[in-house]
């Protein structure tokens, strides 16, 4: 499709090389003055005509280009997708903006389309040997997905351009700003999605996909103790916060008792059993707690609340280190019986906390910080060790 | 004579690969890395070194260097089992303190005697030192009534007075672990005054603390003085000491065992003395990232460096030092990869002819250590946690030999 001429005619957009590139494309009026391009091209022959406009100053503080530096953890990820996945897709467009050297000739068929549209074919002049300056066309949008296809072990890979042609490097800039500051998705709609999500994703979202994983299914299970209670975009009466949920999951999967199930070297997360254990410690905690601490928002009970959930996690993780070994963990029963042992120092709901620190603390004076989070974990897993009798002795000094 | 090695969270990852520069993303920090002794054989130390300033963050502001869930599992598991003391070829010895230089500039030392010993005690340390106060000072001629010595006249009774604390409650709970109390001073005098303190009150065990300042004949110059008071029974602690080799002179007063981070730092603070061989040290090759030299990096922010210039030059030069290694090219078109890049990100240094030293002699390749068995020229590359650290541990692998050589200790251990 592509074709590489030498043609007389053309030695005005092609003087320095006499190269041309001859792309197929679709032009589109878009408003009274502006014209659109649309077509194909080998990602690898982009930095023939197409340079990045970096922002810097000049020598007189004038200011030049517009585009930041790669971000190379982006380019490199985005690289490794094309090249390891199976069947990669970069749907959305790079936008170039050409300078008048490019030039678009329309088809000579006439058609009885809509007449916004036209065929027809882009004539764009290109060199090896063009400093970035001199190059007809600037990236506007889709610097590091071409960095990633040009360092790319690829022979080849096609994508969308959007073009305009300008000669105004303000029009580039403004055009650039557009396309870079719109909204990033919120993150709880984010982790809602990821269960579902399947292919290439960024690694850091990977690695909370388990987390978000378990989470849907403590909201969503029949069994599960915490259905439609945890806060999402799709469940928005739900009383405990959605991040602190996936904290406390995190937190026991990296340090806790949930990394038993969370598999290695090849083998499966057992989502299962972390739900299992979940749901008999959190069946535990609400019958241990009770009505009046349980399912209430954060500002009526502080077990429903980020310190709680958080601080309930670790005392989850406890509770089973001391009750369990190997593939063991404890049933609801065992949770309850570990959980009868604090819960008379607790004040979720009302009444002062006393810390052993000689601070007292109002119950709801307690806040979702980590200074917070760290006081009340430290003085539940302690009074819990302290309660054990002998065997914990060592431990319950610690805290 | 037994080392010592301070804790700070430095494992490295047998996940990451050199050639694409990835980690597996679901390895879980410190539970799938490993420490230095899980990696060499013998292990390099005869013990780790762990502070409670580090576990726990101090009352103020700091917060230490473990997340709160790994701060737990130390708690719930016990130091022997959280750094798998027992995964060596050898097993290791665990040894507590304050991390008072963490606290320096405060006023008073802010854990209690109470808390401390909860720390080792409840962790399952074999020794723990009693709650310090740095003096950074050393005036020998400055005697205990100036009035120049009136502020570390105060630090060393602190010290001296929770030492005496300490024993009483170690004493008081039959603890576990074996207490030592630390001398602080200014002079020989004064260390030798804490030293007789510390034996009246019971102690055996003595760190000798704040030495880190001194030059070598000055700490030689306090352990005489601390000689003449010193029970023939009592043993001493060098307490982050980095003049290592004179551990076989200071052994000859009294010194049983020492902690130093010297060997592992050097790997990538010092400016010259990063790579340990047995008779002699080299400088390391600098490839730092393009995104990782803060430097560098807004100097491409700012337009001032272009980043694709910069990155081929950084490529280049491991490539041409990978390919240097399998004896594909010479020397000097490693060397000059090498110049090419160091003009972009550091136009001061000129290391060439060290380079060129370091080129030349291919330690790498002499050396028998596991790592660099392992990663060869990976491990005298100057760049990045995973190739400096493991770097730091071949240093602690070759300063485990020096010592033993020393010392006149059978090598093979």
């Amino acid at each position: 499709m592509t074709t590489v001429t030498k043609q007389g005619d053309e030695s005005a957009v092609a003087a320095s090389s006499g190269k041309v590139l001859h792309l197929p494309a679709l032009e589109i009026r878009q408003g009274p003055n502006r014209r659109l391009y649309t077509f194909a091209v080998d990602g690898k022959q982009v930095p023939s005509f197409a340079a990045v406009s970096r922002v810097r100053r000049d020598s007189q503080q004038q200011l030049h280009g517009y585009q930041r530096p790669e971000v190379l953890a982006h380019v490199a990820a985005i690289r490794r997708y094309v090249e390891s996945d199976d069947r990669p897709l970069l749907p959305n467009a790079i936008v170039v903006a050409f300078d008048d050297r490019v030039r678009f000739l329309p088809a000579d068929t006439a058609s009885d389309g809509p007449g916004y549209v036209r065929m027809g074919t882009l004539v764009v002049p290109v060199s090896e040997d063009w400093e970035d300056a001199d190059k007809p066309g600037f990236i506007v949008d889709g610097q590091q997905r071409c960095a990633a296809i040009r360092d790319a072990e690829v022979p080849a890979f096609p994508i969308c351009v959007t073009a305009f042609i300008t000669a105004d490097q303000a029009d580039h800039r403004s055009q650039f700003i557009l396309v870079n500051s719109t909204k990033p998705l919120p993150k709880g709609l984010i982790h809602e999605l990821l269960p579902a999500a399947s292919g290439p994703l960024p690694n850091q979202l990977r690695v909370r996909q388990l987390p978000a994983t378990v989470l849907e299914r403590l909201n969503f299970e029949e069994r599960s103790p915490l259905r439609h209670m945890i806060q999402t975009p799709t469940n928005p009466a739900g009383v405990i916060k959605d991040n602190s949920m996936l904290r406390m999951l995190e937190n026991s999967i990296s340090n806790g008792v949930l990394y038993r199930f969370r598999g290695s070297d090849g083998t499966l997360p057992n989502i299962g059993l972390m739900v299992t254990v979940l749901s008999d410690f959190w069946t535990a905690v609400r019958e241990v707690f009770g009505e009046n601490a349980w399912g209430k928002p954060p500002r009526k009970s502080r077990l429903m609340h980020g310190a709680g959930i958080i601080s309930m996690g670790y005392l989850m993780d406890a509770i089973a280190d001391t009750n369990s070994s190997g593939e063991e963990f404890p049933d609801v029963q065992g949770f309850a019986a570990g959980l009868k042992t604090v819960k008379d120092y607790c004040r979720w709901t009302e009444g002062t906390w006393d810390l052993g620190d000689g601070i007292p603390r109002r119950w709801n004076d307690v806040q979702n910080t980590p200074r917070d989070i760290q006081r009340i974990t430290d003085f539940l897993v302690s009074t819990y060790y302290a309660k054990q009798g002998k065997r914990h002795e060592r431990s319950s000094r610690l805290f | 004579m037994k080392f010592f090695f301070p804790d700070s969270q430095d494992q490295v990852d047998p996940t990451f690969d050199f050639q694409t520069e990835e980690r597996d993303p679901f390895r879980v920090r410190q539970r799938d890395d490993l420490y230095a002794h899980e990696v060499l054989k013998p292990p390099p130390f005869n013990g780790l070194l762990v502070s409670k300033a580090i576990v726990d963050g101090t009352a103020g502001s700091s917060t230490g260097k473990y997340t709160l869930p790994q701060r737990h599992r130390l708690y719930r598991q016990g130091a022997r089992e959280f750094f798998r003391l027992d995964n060596g070829s050898a097993p290791l010895k665990i040894m507590g303190d304050c991390g008072a230089f963490s606290y320096v500039g405060e006023e008073y030392p802010p854990y209690t005697v109470e808390e401390v010993v909860s720390f080792y005690e409840g962790c399952g340390f074999d020794y723990g030192i009693s709650v310090d106060h740095v003096i950074f000072q050393y005036e020998p001629k400055v005697l205990r009534t100036d009035e120049a010595a009136k502020e570390w006249v105060r630090r060393q009774q602190i010290t001296l007075d929770l030492a005496a604390e300490f024993w009483q409650r170690c004493s008081a709970s039959d603890v576990h672990f074996t207490p030592l109390g630390v001398t602080q001073g200014w002079s020989p005098e004064s260390y030798a005054y804490a030293v007789v303190e510390l034996q009246r009150i019971g102690y055996r065990r003595i760190a000798v603390g704040g030495m880190v300042p001194l030059k070598t004949k000055e700490i030689l110059a306090c352990l005489r003085a601390i000689d003449d008071v010193r029970a023939p029974d009592t043993q001493l602690h060098l307490l982050g000491i980095s003049r290592v080799d004179e551990i076989p002179t200071f052994a000859g007063h009294g010194v049983t065992s020492f902690d130093s981070t010297s060997p592992f730092r050097q790997a990538f603070k010092d400016d010259r003395d990063n790579y340990y061989a047995l008779d002699r040290t080299y400088v390391a090759l600098r490839v730092p990232q393009v995104d990782g030299n803060a430097k560098l990096k807004a100097r491409i922010r700012s337009g001032e460096i272009s980043q694709g210039q910069a990155m081929q030059l950084e490529r280049a030069a491991l490539a041409r030092l990978r390919e240097f290694d399998r004896g594909e090219i010479a020397l000097d078109a490693a060397l000059e990869a090498l110049d090419a890049y160091s003009a972009v990100w550091d136009g001061k240094a000129n290391r060439s002819s060290q380079y060129r030293d370091t080129l030349e002699n291919r330690p790498w390749q002499a050396c028998d250590c596991s790592i660099c068995k392992k990663v060869g020229i990976e491990t005298i590359i100057f760049r990045g946690a995973e190739r400096n650290k493991r770097r730091g541990f071949h240093n602690l692998h070759v300063f485990g030999q020096r010592l033993r050589r020393q010392l006149g200790d059978d090598d093979r251990d």
